[in-house]
């Protein structure tokens, strides 16, 4: 076989064209480096198009989660008569801040105050002591679970464990009538207190945490004289800081966008959450789409600026830990 | 080990009480607000109540859990919230399907998880309240396309026709569910141990055949996982029905079984039905999950 560059494949790609114009067979191995090339080129080409198949689905997929914020996004710059208009358009025919206006004026309850300010405000009042204490609470005891050897530690810790498989739905009833006996009915403490105590899905994650801490810097530091509070608050808490904020951000998150606990508990518009404060206006505002829409999208902001700021330990603490909200 | 003996030989140590004390708080938490409230639990559902205290309230025995059985409102409210579950396992699949295609090498994979995982942060109030001004019958973005297709838009109206209700529920629950299930199966995808899939390639396998024989069992902890999850949250739902229609919808579709309960309970004054419904849910939750587990053994891999 001749390396000659002349040599050149014939019309239909079956054999080789001599310089001299008499044709031969196609050699075995020649044969299999035209397959390669042309295999190779159609492979390439495949994955092109289904690199762009998966990038369109992607990106369909993407439109479909944002397109309804873009709803609420334009409807609430439009007039309430406007977005109560048979004749619908995409974009306000008139871009107004009217319907924030609106919802920063209206007022259910007996202070001065907006429902939506004040909803606000209680909510942190509200969600805020008990993420915050309920973090320090159940940290402390995963440490203790993880780390301190004591009497009826697997007891606990498994009774723990028990308690995150109740269906928290039996306890709405009893709690109810023990709340209502004791006179907390009507106030924010039912929604305050138990939390401060922690939870125990927090404690489980948080044990895994401290778990994966060697133990002999805990040797170190009882040799340095540190005591055990002492050991936990200077030496855990400052290790355990990123997994202590996607647990209080879960935390807060969950707790801000709680409905049933202050629709049960909370009857007083003045310590109406925001998210009762908001579903409150669906009664008032029936017709008042644009309006409904700004309060909507107001309530929505908070937790999407924290998302969006701290979702390193979001997405991080829910892929280890499976938490739910 | 000789450390270990020490320690074990004295009565109370330091770090014993360190560990009792430090560990407590939690503990005393659910002793306070969760054993006591269930063990009331169990004595109210066998009682008559009037209102929201025990004064004059008496023994009546299964009278509570036999009148909810025999109420078509309860039976009612399973059917509602079960139809209303679907959307559970079609979030699993489509979750799983998005988050393989995000395991394939793609530019911007963190942009896409983060936009899909919003809805997940989102309160069900303003997302519930959005979702019903997009169905709206007259004014919705939704019927005013099906309009300049030529649609009546009046042949739509959503949340009160007793056969649109539910379906809205479920593709509602579907695009706030899919993002919990994006992120946990792409943690589950990148822990697929990849010389699985060299070997799959030397036999000949094509992608979809080592899809089906590597990947589906090996994430197939992450599944069963959201199964459990999903039908455990399914069989509470109550925000969203209620906050379209206070009043249950169209012909009480919108009924789940808490709702059912929180009617019982906190509408018409009945603590003694409620806790009797709640204990049942209860049940149904620990049957389901038990099921699970059985059935669990035959699809689910371990071993990884």
């Amino acid at each position: 076989m001749t390396t000659d560059n002349k040599e050149m494949l014939n019309a239909d790609g079956t054999a080789v064209v001599n310089p001299d114009g008499t044709e031969r067979e196609l050699t075995q191995f020649e044969l299999y480096q035209i397959n390669k090339k042309k295999k190779g080129r159609k492979e390439r080409a495949k994955r092109i198009i289904s690199k762009v198949l998966i990038y369109l689905v992607l990106v369909i997929f993407a439109l479909w989660i944002l397109a309804p914020f873009s709803i609420v996004i334009t409807t609430s710059f439009k007039t309430d008569g406007e977005s109560g208009n048979l004749d619908f358009s995409f974009w306000p025919r008139e871009f107004t801040f009217e319907s924030y206006k609106a919802i920063f004026t209206y007022n259910a309850g007996g202070t001065g105050m907006p429902s939506v300010i004040r909803g606000f405000i209680n909510t942190l009042i509200i969600v805020i002591p008990p993420t915050i204490l309920g973090l320090f609470c159940s940290a402390m005891s995963a440490f203790a679970f993880a780390k301190l050897r004591f009497k009826g530690k697997n007891f606990w810790f498994s009774f723990l464990l028990f308690t995150m498989m109740i269906p928290g739905t039996i306890m709405l009833t009893p709690s109810f009538m023990i709340y209502s006996m004791i006179g907390w009915v009507d106030t924010p403490l039912p929604l305050m207190i138990p939390g401060m105590f922690g939870a125990a899905t927090c404690v489980f994650f948080m044990r895994q945490f401290y778990a994966g801490i060697p133990s002999s810097l805990i040797e170190a530091a009882k040799l340095d004289g540190m005591g055990y509070f002492k050991i936990f608050w200077r030496i855990m808490v400052p290790l355990s800081v990123p997994a202590l904020l996607a647990q209080g951000i879960l935390g807060f998150i969950g707790g801000y966008n709680d409905y049933f606990g202050p629709l049960l508990y909370i009857r007083d518009p003045d310590w109406y959450t925001l998210q009762i404060a908001l579903t409150s206006f669906k009664g008032t505002y029936s017709s008042k789409n644009s309006t409904m829409m700004a309060g909507s999208l107001i309530a929505l902001i908070p937790t999407l600026v924290i998302y969006i700021v701290a979702q390193k330990y979001f997405i991080e603490g829910i892929a280890t830990s499976g938490m739910k909200l | 080990m000789y450390l270990d003996k020490v320690h074990k030989k004295k009565g109370v140590t330091k770090e014993g009480v360190a560990g009792f004390f430090m560990s407590f708080i939690p503990v005393l938490g659910f002793l306070i607000f969760g054993l006591i409230p269930m063990l009331l639990a169990i004595i109210m559902a066998f009682m008559n109540i009037r209102g929201f205290n025990f004064n004059g309230a008496t023994w009546v025995g299964f009278n509570n859990f036999i009148e909810v059985l025999h109420d078509d409102m309860f039976w009612q409210s399973i059917v509602n919230t079960l139809y209303m579950s679907v959307s559970t396992f079609i979030n699993i699949a489509l979750s799983l399907i998005i988050a393989f295609l995000l395991s394939k090498n793609i530019k911007g994979k963190k942009v896409f998880r983060t936009i899909y995982f919003v809805p997940y942060v989102c309160s069900v109030a303003a997302i519930t309240l959005m979702w019903t001004w997009i169905f709206n019958t007259r004014f919705g973005v939704v019927n005013n396309i099906l309009k300049s297709w030529g649609m009546d838009p009046q042949d739509f109206d959503w949340f009160n026709d007793e056969d649109l209700f539910i379906p809205v529920l479920i593709l509602m629950g579907v695009w706030s569910g899919t993002g919990y299930g994006i992120i946990l199966y792409s943690a589950a995808l990148t822990n697929v141990n990849s010389a699985l899939y060299e070997a799959a390639k030397v036999d000949g396998a094509n992608s979809f055949k080592s899809f089906l024989h590597i990947t589906l069992p090996a994430i197939s902890p992450t599944t069963f996982y959201l199964l459990i999850m999903g039908i455990i949250g399914a069989l509470q739902e109550f925000a969203r029905p209620q906050i379209i229609s206070s009043s249950g919808g169209p012909n009480n579709v919108g009924v789940t079984v808490v709702f059912y309960l929180y009617r019982r309970g906190f509408t018409y004054f009945e603590m003694g039905p409620a806790s009797a419904t709640a204990w049942l849910l209860a049940l149904a939750i620990v049957f389901v999950t038990i099921i699970n587990f059985v059935v669990s053994k035959l699809w689910v891999n371990y071993d990884n």
